[in-house]
């Protein structure tokens, strides 16, 4: 037994009196009910996509729906279905990696100079530019969909005829999504803590802007690159609307625009569709799990802000 | 002194009121460039288009031939077209309905999970896993778990003995389920935001709570709640925009109807200056949309943050 005060106070408190033990069954009672309403949707379709579709509907007049699969031998039959009915599903998986891991580079590199202009530069339009960032947060996005389209359709971007033919669109998909105020702001702030000092004395020993840029800024910023890349991928990989416009030629589709293909078959196979719809998850989990860190700091950030 | 206001005067340059260096002008300008480019023709220069596009008659398959057509976009919007009234409707009903039931959830789960001790990070990826699945992946689940004829809901139903439901097939029924649909899918987020605002609150305000004898309704009422003002006003402001901009559910789950009961402000835009190819049009009822959308941000964030904005 300790003798700590406030170790007392933990202690009375623990007691069981019949209040404490109704608010607790019905503490557990609410965990338990909004657990299953969170999970059952998601639980189900990871479950379902190991079954076959016969599987799938035989089950479904009994709880066994929730059950995994009794044939274990095949459980991985609709993943393979999958991809050798569409040819071009591995081809989407591929392009999503490929737009983010592009756009993740350019996003770190561009949005970083401006922050950092803006964190450590004084000149003629740092403050107006400030201002004009914190405008464009607030101009919902939506309505420059149709507008960017046509600025694209001007600056040649939708022709597909050119060299690059309808892959032409892949640019115009990429260069669009580069700058972000958002990211530029969140840069602009984490470069605000780093001490001067540290520059001062590397500008003494000689390094010019570039060097005290590469050298000192972006390995003492090393969270704020994570987290900024971290967001940028589950933009870009969950990215829906704006792909689902501009590609017009299914080999360009990234993933979440290719699921729909899967979904919209006839005739459809739901356990190659819950099949789709589990591994497009696969990748955004594991940026959760092994992301944590950063997501729960860069989550902290934005409710800050 | 002369030689010393000479330099002066060749590295350094007045602007406005005030001096700069040439050299960090310059260089700073240049880190800043390729964002500023980029920003001016895909940020800015749509939402100006957008704008001049609003008092014409644009159109997507001729995009040469403009005219000026003053406010008859305008006028058409609010006198010719129930269905983008309608769609206003959908839009606000969506945003009324969903905001208080995603808040209620997300910070109820989050005051829950705050003084949970057994299982509480268990319990964490339980609430938050729907936020796991993109909005296409969320889409394409429930259309088929609320399929009418072989989804799993009114399996379900069938099994408890309850009547069978046309949900998203619904016309009456449809909103809800999207609204269902979208508190589930994003509550988890919201409750991570305040789980880590909580944590952020001083143990040593809650201990002289205790010693003054306050039970635990009073300490989150009189301490967590107040303390979380302003990370609950950034709440509400991205939820309610959030809600405004309603878009791929509908898109992929009901392409804006049953009779048309699913058709969000978003939705209507893309569907005039896509499908019917009016970019005039649409950019109007873009304009209306930025406007509802700027003064609710704007007035909350004012109400949110009086005098506490930097």
């Amino acid at each position: 037994m300790k003798q700590n005060p406030s170790m007392n106070i933990k202690k009375r408190k623990k007691k069981v009196t019949p209040k404490r033990a109704v608010t607790a069954t019905a503490k557990y009672g609410l965990f338990l009910v909004y657990g299953l309403i969170s999970i059952f949707p998601t639980y189900w379709m990871v479950v379902n996509s190991f079954k076959s579709q016969q599987e799938i509907y035989a089950d479904m007049d009994s709880l066994r729906t929730f059950l995994p699969t009794k044939y274990i031998a095949d459980m991985f039959g609709s993943y393979v279905n999958l991809f050798n009915a569409f040819d071009l599903f591995g081809r989407a998986i591929f392009n999503s990696f490929f737009y983010a891991t592009i756009i993740i580079i350019l996003v770190l590199l561009v949005n970083s100079f401006a922050g950092y202009a803006l964190a450590r530069f004084r000149f003629p339009g740092s403050k107006v530019m400030m201002t004009i960032i914190i405008l464009i947060l607030i101009v919902p996005v939506e309505t420059s969909v149709i507008p960017l389209y046509t600025i694209l359709y001007r600056m040649g971007f939708l022709s597909t005829t050119g060299v690059l033919g309808p892959g032409l669109r892949v640019v115009a998909y990429i260069i669009p999504a580069i700058a972000s105020p958002f990211y530029i702001f969140m840069f602009r702030q984490f470069f605000l803590s780093i001490p001067k000092e540290l520059e001062e004395a590397a500008k003494i020993d000689g390094a010019n802007r570039m060097q005290i840029y590469f050298r000192i800024i972006v390995p003492l910023s090393r969270v704020v690159f994570v987290t900024i890349a971290i967001f940028t991928f589950m933009g870009v990989w969950n990215d829906y609307l704006w792909p689902q416009l501009l590609f017009t030629d299914e080999k360009y589709f990234p993933l979440q625009v290719f699921l729909q293909q899967v979904n919209n078959h006839n005739p459809k196979d739901i356990s190659m569709v819950m099949a789709s719809l589990t591994i497009s998850t696969i990748p955004i989990a594991l940026v959760y799990i092994f992301g944590q860190k950063y997501i729960t700091e860069g989550v902290a950030f934005t409710g800050l802000k | 002194m002369e030689l010393k206001s000479q330099k002066l005067s060749k590295e350094y340059f007045r602007f406005g009121k005030k001096t700069y260096s040439k050299k960090e002008s310059i260089i700073g300008w240049s880190f800043l460039l390729p964002a500023v480019i980029l920003g001016i023709i895909f940020i800015i220069t749509p939402m100006v288009i957008s704008l001049a596009y609003s008092f014409t008659d644009a159109n997507l398959l001729r995009l040469d031939d403009v005219n000026f057509i003053g406010f008859d976009n305008f006028v058409r919007i609010f006198t010719k077209d129930a269905l983008a009234l309608k769609a206003l409707g959908n839009s606000l009903f969506f945003t009324v309905v969903v905001v208080p039931l995603h808040l209620t959830i997300s910070l109820g789960l989050a005051l829950l999970l705050n003084w949970q001790k057994k299982f509480k990070t268990f319990l964490r990826w339980v609430f938050f896993s729907p936020v796991l699945l993109s909005l296409a992946v969320v889409s394409l689940l429930w259309i088929n778990l609320f399929n009418p004829e072989s989804g799993l809901i009114n399996a379900l139903l069938t099994m408890l003995g309850a009547e069978r439901q046309g949900f998203l097939k619904d016309p009456d029924q449809a909103m809800i389920c999207i609204i269902l649909i979208s508190a589930w899918a994003g509550a988890g987020y919201q409750m991570l935001i305040f789980l880590g605002a909580m944590k952020n609150i001083p143990a040593s305000l809650y201990d002289a709570a205790k010693i003054d004898g306050a039970n635990k309704m009073q300490e989150v009422f009189y301490i967590t709640i107040p303390m979380l003002k302003n990370t609950m006003g950034f709440v509400l402001i991205t939820m309610l925009i959030g809600a405004f901009r309603l878009i791929v559910q509908p898109m992929i789950m009901t392409g804006g109807g049953p009779v048309d009961s699913t058709v969000t402000v978003s939705l209507y835009i893309y569907r005039q200056g896509i499908t019917f190819r009016d970019v005039g049009y649409s950019s109007a009822i873009a304009m209306i949309y930025t406007i509802i959308i700027a003064t609710v941000a704007l007035s909350l964030r004012a109400v949110f943050s009086k005098g506490e904005m930097d």
